[in-house]
């Protein structure tokens, strides 16, 4: 039945995507081709998708190690900007030591995403204040943060844009193959997915913490300390985002600007709910969100199909197995 | 000054039409925290149909029917079928995003250049008149759940739907119907957008408008009348930051863009226990 309802979604998902590409006046197999040309093609083409892998991936383990506990995290998004912020606020005070530039992003990024969360876990706990809603606006917060930071206490001086100073060249991660922009930013995310993967599936914290997320009441009956255990799990989702944040600084951009976050926190719950909230279906799927997000350039430059279809079919698929699901009456 | 009071009162109305209908869907106990991807949808329909040719009111007209659609859509995933309306919202933001984007790129072209629509033209208060109207939205709402029975039995789906469910009434159609008339407002408010201040459209021109309405159905403690206060002083707010904008002030914009999320954060954060939200919000219909 599962297996059936997976290629049911996996089907209509196809479908839906040929139609839009026939409506844009395209052929769904040039389409298809220029789509994993772009993705795949070469060398250059492979280290972009490996290279916007990394917040997908980061983000959707922040959704998962929420979700599973039982909270709601809409706020990655929020969490990724802080975590860029931060990297961007820190990376440039050490222009003559690119080491300790790359330590204190590392150690600043994750940082602020869980101080960003913080809030809506003390609300939550609290002031039973849905997470939901207070995540949601500090998104707000968090992206009104990032417009003042930019103009104001960050602002690169001798630019004509609204942009933080750089990192200098050497801090910045070297790509690991030459001519390409996949660094080892990818390497660290896909370690972060299999010890989640590890963590959640076999170890006590991890049982604990699914204990909760599935039943809130019998585990906390059952002894469990679900207070620390759903605040531990939102403040790591926020440390995930952040690095996820961070990592795009000190990888790929380099500095802040504003709007820097082109939804990935938002991006990666879908890729979370596709990947079954499991830590390596996540990765997984937020993997393949970012060869489609790869590939769309070369299909809007190939086969003049709108790049905008890469954000269509994550969504799309996504809705059809929630509904899938719900109509087995599963919850989630 | 009134130019002040015009740009205030044109910034408020999208926002109060689309916290209307989301304050009545959430007072029916289902949340559509995907408000941002309708009103993008609204804004793209009223483009679309402006460019076309036709008047503004005729792209209103279109902007609700997509907007009718996009909450029936809603409907069947949230409520009918029950899958968690916070899921359902968050991939309805993405897919709004990129179908927008994607249509928008098939209706202009390759072009570059800023494709202008015509706007309403001024009423009887240096406004649109139908800008004026949507004030009127919240206090016909507070009547309608106040004083009509249709009102009361949606109030009793968001606060007591077991109960509405023994007198033998379907919580699913009630809720249902709410989606679908909040979906209406939503597209409105993205589309009043389009037919006054800015008369064009680009990727994510709501700019986060759905998720401040969101906010302001928060600070309003789900109560109508309190949306046009909040609506207006947040609209007063954006006013006055573009004017400081313009002055070239760097902190006090960018503040008063945090404020709205602080000041609901706030209220939400001082109220007692879940200030006031509906008590069955979010739950799957029984």
């Amino acid at each position: 039945m599962r297996v059936r309802s997976t290629l049911a979604v996996a089907a209509g998902t196809l479908a839906a995507a040929a139609l839009l590409v026939l409506l844009a006046g395209a052929s769904p197999a040039e389409a298809l081709a220029a789509l994993v040309r772009g993705a795949f093609g070469s060398k250059a083409a492979a280290g972009e998708t490996f290279a916007r892998s990394t917040g997908l991936v980061l983000a959707a383990l922040g959704a998962v190690v929420a979700f599973r506990a039982g909270v709601l995290n809409i706020g990655l998004d929020g969490q990724f900007l802080a975590g860029a912020a931060a990297a961007a606020a820190v990376g440039p005070l050490f222009p003559d030591l690119p080491v300790l530039a790359r330590a204190a992003v590392v150690l600043a990024a994750p940082l602020a995403g869980a101080l960003q969360a913080a809030p809506a876990a003390w609300l939550s706990e609290k002031r039973q204040v849905p997470p939901v809603l207070s995540t949601i606006l500090l998104n707000l917060v968090a992206a009104a943060g990032v417009t003042w930071l930019v103009r104001g206490p960050l602002r690169d001086p001798s630019g004509d844009y609204p942009q933080s100073r750089a990192l200098t060249d050497a801090a910045l991660l070297p790509p690991l193959v030459p001519g390409t922009r996949a660094t080892a930013a990818v390497l660290v995310a896909l370690a972060l997915a299999a010890a989640a993967a590890f963590v959640l599936a076999r170890t006590p914290l991890g049982l604990a913490m699914r204990a909760v997320g599935e039943s809130p009441r019998a585990a906390r009956a059952a002894g469990l300390p679900d207070v620390r255990l759903r605040t531990g799990a939102f403040l790591a989702s926020g440390a995930l985002a952040g690095l996820a944040g961070g990592l795009e600084v000190l990888a790929l951009t380099g500095r802040l600007y504003d709007p820097f976050s082109a939804g990935v926190g938002y991006t990666g719950i879908a890729a979370a709910l596709l990947g079954g909230m499991t830590p390596l279906g996540s990765a997984a799927s937020g993997a393949l969100f970012a060869a489609l997000g790869a590939g769309s350039s070369a299909l809007q430059r190939d086969a003049g199909v709108p790049s905008a279809l890469a954000s269509i079919v994550p969504a799309l698929a996504v809705l059809g197995l929630l509904l899938a699901r719900a109509r087995r009456g599963e919850d989630r | 000054m009134s130019g002040f009071v015009e740009i205030a009162l044109l910034l408020a109305a999208p926002l109060l039409l689309a916290a209307t209908g989301e304050l009545l869907l959430e007072r029916a106990g289902s949340i559509q925290i995907g408000l941002e991807g309708t009103m993008l949808v609204g804004a793209f329909v009223a483009f679309a149909t402006g460019r076309s040719g036709l008047p503004p009111a005729a792209a209103l007209a279109a902007a609700s029917v997509a907007g009718l659609g996009a909450g029936l859509l809603f409907a069947l995933f949230a409520v009918a079928r029950r899958a968690d309306p916070i899921l359902v919202g968050t991939v309805w933001n993405l897919l709004a995003l990129g179908a927008t984007a994607f249509a928008y790129r098939l209706v202009a072209g390759e072009t570059g250049s800023v494709l202008e629509v015509s706007t309403l033209p001024r009423g009887l208060f240096g406004i649109p008149d139908l800008v004026a109207a949507s004030f009127l939205a919240p206090v016909a709402l507070h009547a309608w759940l106040a004083r009509t029975r249709p009102g009361l039995r949606l109030t009793a789906a968001g606060e007591n739907p077991e109960a509405l469910r023994s007198l033998g009434l379907s919580v699913v159609a009630v809720r249902s119907g709410a989606a679908a008339a909040s979906g209406v407002f939503g597209a409105l408010g993205g589309a009043m957008l389009v037919v006054t201040i800015s008369p064009t459209f680009v990727e994510g021109i709501t700019a986060g408008r759905g998720f401040l309405a969101l906010a302001l159905v928060v600070f309003a403690r789900w109560k109508p009348l309190a949306l046009v206060p909040a609506a207006l002083l947040l609209g007063g707010v954006t006013a006055l930051q573009y004017r400081l904008q313009a002055g070239g002030f760097g902190l006090p914009y960018a503040f008063f863009l945090a404020l709205p999320g602080f000041v609901a954060l706030a209220a939400l954060a001082l109220a007692s226990a879940r200030g006031g939200a509906p008590k069955a919000l979010g739950s799957p219909a029984p």
